[in-house]
């Protein structure tokens, strides 16, 4: 049940007493079954006749390590895939099937990783995983696989079929044409009785008795599976649950790879900044595993094997590293018996799932990646910031609350003010192990991604100078209590609320995280903005348009990499001056200080002096 | 460990075992989920007029209180949109939809409205659709009033301020700039075009017709749609009824009326069924198949959503899904959806992305089971599971007080007919194979497809390397394409 009651969150509060001091009270039931595994219930009858429900398992890919990147999101993709009782009309003859997949699969990485790799580094070819690199004996062992795959999936004469039908249409003979038409029928029937599997038929199940909103997602720190069903049909999602945690196969284990790829295709490598995204966290985080992307390095994803996936399962899917949650239109005295009933099936001992050990290394230099792409010209600044549970996280969030927003600094500052963003925000990336203060802005006009840098970093520099205003203070923790209401009206955003907070760090979060960030003082932010915000330390990624980058500027590229940026900002804005007096009086100014200048600044002075020159001819000759 | 069902066997014999001692449920387990029993779910669709009352002259007012939580959400749902606005002008309407909000009021700047309401934290907005337009406003309880009078004044009062004028238009100048960069916006726009043609639904701004939106323009536009004889109030959250009632007449009173808003015009494509093609380099090609379909009020409705739940809408209980998805790994997302328009034909969509070779190879499928659900009658099995899924999941319409009052309102506007949702689980129980077949012969004419392609043209024609498809297999290879356009300008 959620309660909401008034309080009195701070003095300030109180006294400028614009919103009233609100706090809600989310009523958690929290149990843990015998074998481990917490349940958090969440009865909420304001939304009836459903139960939105889902269990979280505390892994995602900062428990991965080289060699098997992607395989927590991967786990997600095998967990739809059925057991012994879902997805099978022959589960011993299955298990036949998929053995002697395994078996050829590891034979094929065996001489993968041997000859293909060798032949890789030698130069010889240019993608060892490439069937159209494999070796003869490869491409046996690919034909093999590929049939156990079609038998188990009932299509053992598949491509026989396709070819006797794409023969039909030569048949002028009415009669011979049906003949070898009854003919293919029965094929496709022996072919069918053949298969092993029940495709989809977890979907099915749900889909039947009306689950809706069946998903989940892996990110870096959790694993969640999540669906909506009918509030009397709570018992189908204990079964279903319990059943794939107790019994899952890894059906289509090795196919499913296939689907991977087009995933990484779809989400990294086919969008403006996808990939670029992908090698900006490989440089931010130093010695964390958050370096690696979640879907896997496309390599990893090609190798893990049925070993790696055992191992995997047991260490982190067992009971006391899962999570269930419920919410929704029911009574808990109803669903608990059902719940250990079901989950208390499950199996796995007391030990603790493995620590992340690796911590983060303080970064000691600023780290700079130049793209040029199709993408609008745009700039992201990270700063290294602190873990979820962090007690800094509050002072770091409201401090990019700050910066937020249509009366936010960033805003003003850049949207309106100067009108060289067409966006700007900041964020709070917070982690289970690590976390980031980030910044982010896409160029409007003919502005720079250096001038949008310059900006934002001014605005990072005003919060470390002055406190933050009362009023302006104020307002943010208005928006902070009107959204810790807005937050909990539905039923998947408090499961996912509840499940994530409780992965990270502590399902309390959700009552305790609003009361912590009205406790922030304009001190508190000022002091994290001086203790984190440091750009000498950060990582900084700008992006400039293809088109924008050609005609390459010879005479800039020549100069020294350091100075390239702010030559390039000098020489953007003689290009958007027309006041031939303005240029003159800087031409002058820049004459008379070079000679204090240091030797290596000579270049661009030079450089800046004759782009000068050349607009002030340019602007006389047009007049 | 080397064998996992050795483990999971000695697993379960030693549960089992020690539950066997300890009573019931665990034997209670069935082998399979089909067995379960549930108690049934009793549940009537509520009736809007349980819900409906009008303000002094007519307005309906639609009201769902709840003291969950200590707040009020205000919804304003008016007739017209795009469709109202002359071709050359076209983001006027999305230029209104943001100004009312950020352009400030006759007697209000803009940026004392931006802080008034950020520091009440209430959220506002206003926009205008392609053929509904609407406001709203959600706020904490203790104070609504203020925030009503903010509100009530961006509605009736706006002032499209010029400087904030200026910025939209630099922002939208900027948005365009960005068209050509994600394969998926230029799918959107050039597959709209092809679809519907020189229509309301599919026309863009460009840089002349952004920078042609002024303050008149915007006025016009704001007194043909924003007025209290063309509206719907929706509120829901922690109230009074009687006395929101009172509140709200106080804050229509004067507001001037006008006149009736006309219906939308039907699309009137000029573009042939067949491939057409843009170049992007990336490494998946993107498709979309698409044919005109049906209105939402059509005797033919429930038939088609079945039979597109069949096809492809089922995610991994459709065919399209399994076969292109399933079986052969050729894309991560595939399948088909069905949009009817209530004032015309809609959309009929089929769409999936897959690495350049095997583009062909997918497009095969999907034609293939074009052809297979109009000459076969879908089996006993798939209709009950597509039947079942729109039954069970019936109840979750009206799941939270909003879409309750969101279906109020459409139903109001769009004048469904009576008894829609007091029949529509029987609608879909009565469907049967045949409709479906019939639907599908009727609707899915393999040669009537427009198919939209964009990647690498070369390496998707070409098709796989086992030679299973090549985009010569349809339309007989013929294909038109379709010159990647100028982001502001819209010329070729």
């Amino acid at each position: 049940m959620i309660r909401s009651h008034a309080t009195l969150l701070s003095l300030a509060l109180a006294c400028t007493a614009a919103a009233p001091a609100l706090a809600q009270q989310v009523e958690v039931e929290e149990f843990v079954l015998p074998n481990g595994m917490k349940f958090l219930l969440l009865p909420r009858h304001e939304q009836p006749n459903t139960i939105t429900a889902g269990w979280v398992a505390k892994v995602g890919s900062v428990n991965e390590r080289p060699g098997i990147t992607g395989i927590s999101h991967f786990f997600e993709h095998m967990m739809f895939k059925g057991t012994n009782s879902i997805g099978t009309r022959n589960p011993e003859r299955d298990e036949e099937i998929r053995d002697r997949q395994n078996q050829i699969r590891d034979r094929m990485n065996a001489l993968i990783w041997g000859d293909q790799y060798a032949r890789y580094f030698d130069g010889e070819i240019d993608d060892p995983w490439d069937p159209a690199n494999d070796t003869e004996e490869l491409a046996a062992l690919r034909g093999e696989l590929k049939s156990l795959m079609e038998e188990q999936q009932g299509r053992a004469n598949a491509a026989r079929i396709e070819e006797m039908r794409a023969q039909l249409a030569d048949y002028d003979d009415e009669d011979a044409r049906k003949r070898l038409e009854s003919v293919i029928d029965e094929m496709e029937v022996e072919q069918t009785s053949m298969g092993t599997v029940i495709k989809d038929e977890f979907d099915q199940v749900y889909t039947r008795e009306g689950g809706s909103g069946m998903n989940a997602f892996t990110s870096n720190d959790v694993t969640f599976y999540f669906i909506t069903v009918p509030s009397n049909k709570f018992e189908l999602w204990a079964w279903m649950e319990s059943d794939r945690l107790l019994d899952s196969v890894f059906r289509e284990f090795w196919s499913e790879r296939d689907v991977v790829h087009e995933e990484r295709r779809l989400r990294t490598e086919s969008t403006p900044t996808g990939i670029f995204q992908e090698q900006f966290q490989a440089m931010f985080w130093i010695a964390s595993p958050y370096q690696w992307p979640v879907i896997g390095w496309p390599s990893d994803l090609n190798s893990y094997t049925y070993e790696d996936a055992l191992e995997y399962w047991d260490t982190y899917y067992r009971p006391n590293n899962l999570v269930g949650v419920v919410v929704g239109d029911f009574e808990i005295d109803e669903i608990k018996p059902v719940i250990e009933s079901y989950f208390g099936r499950l199996e796995g001992g007391a030990e603790e799932a493995p620590q992340v050990v690796t911590l983060e290394v303080p970064q000691m230099a600023q780290q700079r990646m130049s793209v040029t792409a199709d993408v609008q010209p745009q700039v992201d600044i990270w700063f290294q910031g602190v873990p979820f549970r962090h007690r800094d996280r509050y002072a770091l969030e409201m401090a990019a609350a700050i910066l937020n927003g249509r009366t936010g600094r960033l805003y003003k500052s850049m949207i309106e003010g100067d009108e060289i963003a067409s966006t700007a925000r900041a964020g709070v990336d917070a982690r289970k192990y690590g976390g980031a203060f980030t910044l982010s802005a896409e160029v409007k006009g003919e502005s720079t991604p250096e001038e949008l840098e310059t900006a934002l970093l001014a605005e990072i520099e005003r919060l470390k100078e002055e406190p933050v205003g009362d009023r302006e203070l104020q307002k943010v923790r208005n928006q902070v209590a009107a959204d810790s209401f807005r937050s909990l009206q539905q039923n998947f955003l408090l499961l996912l609320q509840l499940g994530y907070y409780e992965g990270l760090g502590g399902w309390e979060e959700i009552n305790e995280g609003p009361a912590r960030l009205q406790e922030v003082t304009p001190e508190d932010i000022q002091r994290v903005a001086r203790e984190y915000l440091d750009v000498g330390r950060s990582s900084i990624a700008t992006y400039y348009r293809s088109e924008d980058a050609a005609p390459v500027d010879e005479e800039l590229a020549a100069l020294d990499p350091q100075l390239q940026a702010m030559v390039r900002q000098a020489l953007a804005q003689i290009a958007g001056q027309t006041d031939i007096t303005a240029l003159e009086e800087g031409l002058r100014q820049m004459e008379a200080q070079s000679a204090q200048a240091p030797p290596q600044f000579k270049p661009a002075l030079e450089l800046i002096a004759k782009r000068v020159r050349e607009r002030i001819a340019e602007l006389e000759a047009g007049e | 460990m080397n064998d996992r069902s050795t483990t999971i066997g000695v697993t379960s014999l030693l549960v089992a075992g020690c539950l066997a001692t300890a009573a019931g449920a665990q034997s209670d387990i069935p082998a399979h989920p089909d067995a379960l029993q549930f108690e049934p779910l009793v549940f009537e669709p509520p009736s809007s007029a349980d819900y409906r009352r009008e303000l002094p002259g007519g307005i309906p007012v639609y009201m769902a209180p709840t003291g969950e939580f200590p707040l009020i959400s205000l919804t304003l749902t008016f007739k017209g949109g795009a469709y109202l606005v002359d071709p050359a002008d076209t983001g006027l309407a999305s230029g209104l939809g943001t100004l009312m909000r950020t352009g400030g009021t006759t007697s209000s700047s803009p940026s004392e409205v931006d802080e008034a309401l950020d520091f009440l934290a209430t959220q506002a907005s206003t926009s205008v659709g392609s053929t509904t337009s609407s406001a709203s406003m959600n706020c904490l309880k203790s104070n609504f009033d203020e925030s009503l009078a903010i509100f009530m004044d961006i509605l009736r009062n706006p002032a499209f301020d010029q400087e904030r004028l200026d910025l939209w238009s630099s922002e939208m100048v900027e948005g365009m700039k960005q068209r050509n960069d994600d394969a998926d916006s230029i799918m959107r726009r050039e597959f709209s075009t092809i679809m519907s043609g020189d229509h309301f639904s599919s026309r863009q701004p460009t840089l002349s017709s952004v920078e042609g939106v002024d303050r008149d323009k915007l006025t016009a536009l704001h007194r043909r749609i924003f007025h209290p004889d063309n509206l719907i109030i929706s509120v829901s959250g922690d109230f009074d009824p009687d006395q929101m009632m009172t509140t709200l007449a106080a804050a229509f009173e004067g507001w001037e009326g006008g006149e009736a808003v006309p219906e939308p015009p039907a699309p009137a494509p000029d573009s042939v069924p067949g491939v057409y093609r843009v170049e992007k380099d990336i490494p998946q090609g993107k498709v979309m198949i698409g044919t005109r379909s049906i209105t939402r009020d059509d005797p033919d409705y429930f038939s088609f959503l079945l039979m597109n739940e069949i096809l492809g809408g089922g995610a991994f209980t459709s065919r399209i899904t399994s076969r292109v998805r399933s079986d052969e790994g050729l894309a991560y997302s595939a399948g088909s959806a069905f949009r009817p328009s209530v004032d015309y034909p809609g959309v009929f969509v089929a769409y999936f992305q897959s690495k350049s070779p095997t583009v062909a190879l997918a497009n095969r499928i999907i034609f293939e089971e074009f052809d297979r659900i109009r000459n076969e009658p879908v089996t006993a099995e798939e209709l009950e599971t597509a039947r079942q899924s729109f039954i069970e999941t019936f109840p979750q319409n009206f799941s939270s007080r909003d879409a309750m009052l969101g279906i109020f309102v459409n139903d109001e506007w769009t004048s469904r007919p009576e008894g829609y949702w007091e029949t529509y689980r029987d609608r879909i129980a009565a469907v049967t194979p045949e409709d479906i077949q019939a639907v599908a012969r009727k609707y899915l004419d393999p040669e009537a497809m427009k198919v939209m392609v964009i990647g690498r043209w070369d390496e998707i024609y070409a098709g796989d390397e086992n030679g299973r498809a090549t985009m010569g297999d349809i339309f007989e290879g013929r294909s038109t394409e379709v010159p990647l356009k100028d982001p502001l300008t819209l010329e070729p």
